[in-house]
């Protein structure tokens, strides 16, 4: 009986979405996204940390989008017909705020048990690891599971404000407008 | 029930509220007997609804103090400062049962009974004799009448069918007063055909009770809807008890059953006898008149007062007509891109609707700042006591109207500011004498209209504020060095320092130096500054500047780079056109317009937007804190009406944008406020000259 008990509980399936970021792919549990949008056009906050692209009007709200390649440690992103925009829930402050994530391309929804998952690397990577909450070999390479809550997080938010704040002033390119086009 | 018993608080607290402002001003005023009258009906709603919800503890409290207003009403009570300390204090009791309405707190036990006997001693000894029974003070006035009358009850014959015994509704007619009920019995053929299911009794009964019309009717209540209820007034005294009616009523005890009472045999009779009449009626008419009178006023009060909104639709009427205002801008960019005649109408038409019901949406969540300045006379009466301190507080414009969410976080900070000035403005008595000034001293709350903002003035006429105590105190805690050069104001400033006290002992009222940084945070919050001015010896006066609203911004929309951003109209002072080699060659930052030197910030610059500099820009003149400051954009587009929303928390870090607005082709532009961006850039300046 205890048996059985374990047995579902391993097998449990979990669906995530899958997507590209400089040719790698991550996946992020189904629950937490709430959509999909293409990009439309993103209005620039002036000395914001270079992460933050800026803000989209989303139906009459206003929408944070996150360049999810810089949050990672990839270079910025590069937008293309492909380019996305996944409205995520994220928790600041102990409140649920929406965000959306930029990202190379969306591929598709599938479906693992947990017992498939693999823990996440510890070298050989060029990416910020404290975002990875594992993994899962597909059949084309290794799909890294994020974790969005810490992604998103305002501790993490608030530390790339002050490392960024330099980094601003050297780039210096702030507050050119950005198009998918 | 739940939602029930919120109505009910509400309702109390509010009328409590009332109660709080008259008691107020009968000190001032102690024999207005308008006011007495008015607390007198405040608290007898009070008690009446205690009743009616079944917080039988708060309204068996509320009739002593009631009783107490009665006798002042009839002159036998004088109003005294010990009897509106006591009322007072037993409004906050009150306020605390609401809450607690069985008394579960012992606390609340303790000062219900410590309350009750003080107002019971004022009252003196006969108001011992009153009893906390609610029914039947449901209305003093006509309580001292008795009234007689006639009531027929015929029940539905399907009457057993839902359970009710319409002998219980008899029982409780019997409670109500002297009562003798006469059964009849609908006619029956056969005996066969009875059914016992069916009710073939009614009733007719004649009542002599202190009770009103419409409490007999309430008695009826459940049956109301399938029964043939009548009640006819008779007379004004105990029908049963007292002559010529008495002989008639013990002759119809003898008739027998079934025999409908001769009702206008009775009615003659008493028609025909004048003599218990006289002075009663008289006096029943004018309290009948007396009554209508107070109905009257009721009615008319309702009709010309307010309705009551939840705020939350409120709250969701703005955002619609925030959203219909967007979408306003959308419709007008269409039609001025597809320029058809009739559709310019339609859109010129939907853009003066909008605007005329923005501007009533507006209206409605504005409410007059009179309603919290109750409290503050409170809490000067309360907290002068305390100090031993005599003030005296005047408040004027208290009629002027600001958004609801504004005066709902403005509270504590003018509570605040009101408790320093108590403590460590206004001088004690001796101190005050000592330097020739009049023992009483005062403080003015002041509301007015400045354009399209609000200031509310705090102005004391105490020690005020010694710059070299708080710059020695600056110094001290490190904030400052000792050499720096500020201005009066710029040292004033540091009172609202986090952590900055300048009196050594803590008291109760104030003194512990987390105020005033928190008065100035809550006041930022709502888009409001503060500012401190103070003259040694003469006094000090505090102004906090505050947006008539809080969600929409009239602007001008501008563009710098390719990004829109939205300046409030409130602060642009002027607009101006110069080259934009011109600024690169600015000696000083400073930027000679209309033969004055403006300091000057060049947004392109601040922002790090480098690419495409127009030749010509744009210079808008805004007012920061009293002085001119000159800002540069590229582009000036057009006027335009920002419905605000909030930038997401993860840019709190650019606090000199205040929101995002969207614009009619659906894109953001981002409302700039300009106070921070001086304040931000400038340090900013300052601190690069340094270097």
């Amino acid at each position: 009986m205890k048996e059985a008990v374990k047995e579902a509980e391993t097998h449990k399936m979990t669906s995530y979405l899958s997507f590209l970021l400089d040719g790698e792919y991550f996946a992020v549990n189904v629950a937490k996204v709430i959509e999909i949008l293409e990009v439309p056009n993103i209005t620039k906050i002036p000395r914001a940390p270079e992460y933050m692209t800026g803000v989209i009007n989303l139906r009459g709200s206003v929408l944070p989008i996150v360049d999810t390649r810089i949050k990672f440690g990839l270079p910025k992103i590069d937008f293309k017909v492909d380019t996305c925009i996944i409205v995520l829930d994220a928790e600041v402050e102990g409140e649920t705020t929406k965000v959306g994530a930029l990202v190379d391309a969306v591929l598709e929804v599938f479906d693992i048990s947990e017992d498939k998952i693999l823990p996440s690397p510890s070298i050989n990577t060029n990416y910020n690891l404290d975002f990875i909450s594992g993994m899962f070999r597909a059949d084309d390479g290794f799909v890294m599971l994020l974790n969005m809550d810490e992604v998103f997080s305002v501790r993490d938010v608030q530390l790339f404000n002050n490392s960024n704040e330099s980094q601003l002033d050297d780039e210096g390119d702030y507050g050119t407008e950005m198009h998918n086009d | 029930m739940s939602d029930m018993n919120s109505i009910y608080e509400e309702e109390v607290l509010e009328l409590l509220e009332k109660l709080e402002s008259s008691l107020l001003l009968l000190e001032i005023t102690p024999n207005d007997d308008g006011l007495v009258e008015e607390i007198f009906r405040s608290m007898h709603t009070i008690k009446g609804s205690s009743g009616m919800f079944g917080y039988d503890n708060v309204a068996a409290f509320v009739h002593n103090l009631e009783s107490i207003y009665d006798q002042i009403r009839e002159g036998k009570l004088e109003t005294t400062k010990q009897l509106i300390d006591v009322t007072l204090t037993s409004l906050d009791h009150i306020k605390r049962i609401v809450k607690d309405p069985d008394l579960k707190d012992e606390n609340n036990d303790l000062s219900q009974k410590k309350l009750t006997d003080q107002i019971i001693s004022i009252m003196g000894e006969q108001a011992l004799q009153v009893k906390n029974d609610l029914i039947e003070i449901k209305d003093d006035l006509v309580e001292k009448e008795i009234l007689s009358y006639y009531i027929s009850f015929i029940p539905n014959e399907d009457i057993f069918d839902n359970g009710t015994n319409p002998l219980f509704i008899l029982d409780e007619l019997f409670e109500l007063g002297d009562c003798k009920i006469f059964p009849q019995f609908k006619n029956i053929e056969n005996i066969e055909d009875f059914d016992p299911t069916k009710c073939l009794s009614f009733w007719e009964l004649l009542i002599a009770t202190k009770s009103s019309k419409e409490e007999l009717k309430d008695v009826f209540l459940f049956v109301e809807g399938d029964s043939e209820i009548k009640i006819e007034t008779l007379c004004n005294y105990n029908i049963v008890e007292v002559e010529p009616t008495k002989s008639f009523v013990t002759q119809l005890n003898k008739i027998e059953c079934g025999n409908p009472i001769n009702i206008e045999e009775l009615k003659k009779i008493i028609s025909d006898n004048p003599v218990q009449k006289n002075k009663k009626i008289i006096r029943s008419n004018s309290v009948k008149e007396f009554n209508k009178e107070v109905e009257d006023n009721l009615t008319q009060e309702k009709r010309i007062s307010s309705i009551r909104v939840a705020s939350d639709k409120l709250d969701s009427l703005m955002n619609i007509v925030s959203e219909l205002v967007t979408t306003k801008a959308s419709l007008s960019l269409y039609a001025e891109n597809n320029p058809t005649p009739e559709l310019e109408i339609i859109s010129e038409n939907v853009e003066k609707l909008s605007r005329q019901l923005r501007d009533t949406a507006f209206g409605m969540t504005l409410i007059p700042i009179k309603n919290i300045m109750n409290r503050f006379q409170r809490l000067i009466r309360d907290v002068s006591a305390e100090l031993g301190k005599t003030i005296d507080f005047e408040i004027e414009g208290d009629e002027t109207e600001l958004d609801k969410n504004i005066i709902e976080s403005l509270t504590d900070p003018l509570m605040h500011i009101l408790r320093n000035s108590l403590d460590h403005g206004i001088e004690s008595k001796d101190e005050r004498q000592a330097v020739n000034k009049s023992p009483t001293g005062k403080i003015l709350l002041k509301a007015f209209y400045s354009g399209p903002n609000v200031h509310i003035q705090i102005k004391d006429d105490g020690k005020g504020i010694n710059p070299e105590i708080i710059k020695a105190k600056a110094v001290d805690k490190g904030l400052l060095s000792e050499d720096a050069d500020l201005s009066e104001k710029e040292i004033l400033d540091f009172i609202f320092h986090p952590g900055f006290s300048t009196v050594n002992e803590v008291t109760d009222v104030s003194g512990r130096g987390v105020g005033m940084d928190v008065v100035r945070r809550n006041i930022n919050d709502i888009r409001g500054s503060v500012e401190i001015y103070s003259v040694v010896g003469v006094g000090t006066t505090l102004t906090i500047k505050l947006p008539l609203t809080l969600s929409i911004v009239d602007g001008l929309l501008v563009k710098i780079g390719s990004s829109n951003y939205v300046v409030p109209l409130s602060v642009v002072e002027k607009c101006h056109e110069v080259s934009y080699n011109k600024l690169d060659n600015l000696f000083n930052k400073l930027l000679l317009l209309d033969g004055e030197q403006i300091p000057f910030l060049n947004l392109r610059e601040e922002f790090k937007i480098t690419d495409g500099a127009p030749k010509i820009t744009q210079i808008i003149i805004v007012n920061n804190e009293e002085r001119k400051v000159a800002i540069s954009v590229d582009n000036i587009i057009d006027e335009y009406q920002a419905v605000l929303k909030p930038i997401s928390k993860y840019y709190k870090d650019q606090e000199f944008i205040s929101g995002a607005t969207i614009l009619g082709d659906g894109t953001v532009a981002l409302v700039l406020d300009t106070n921070k961006i001086v304040s931000k850039f400038s340090e900013q300046i300052k601190k690069t000259e340094k270097v």
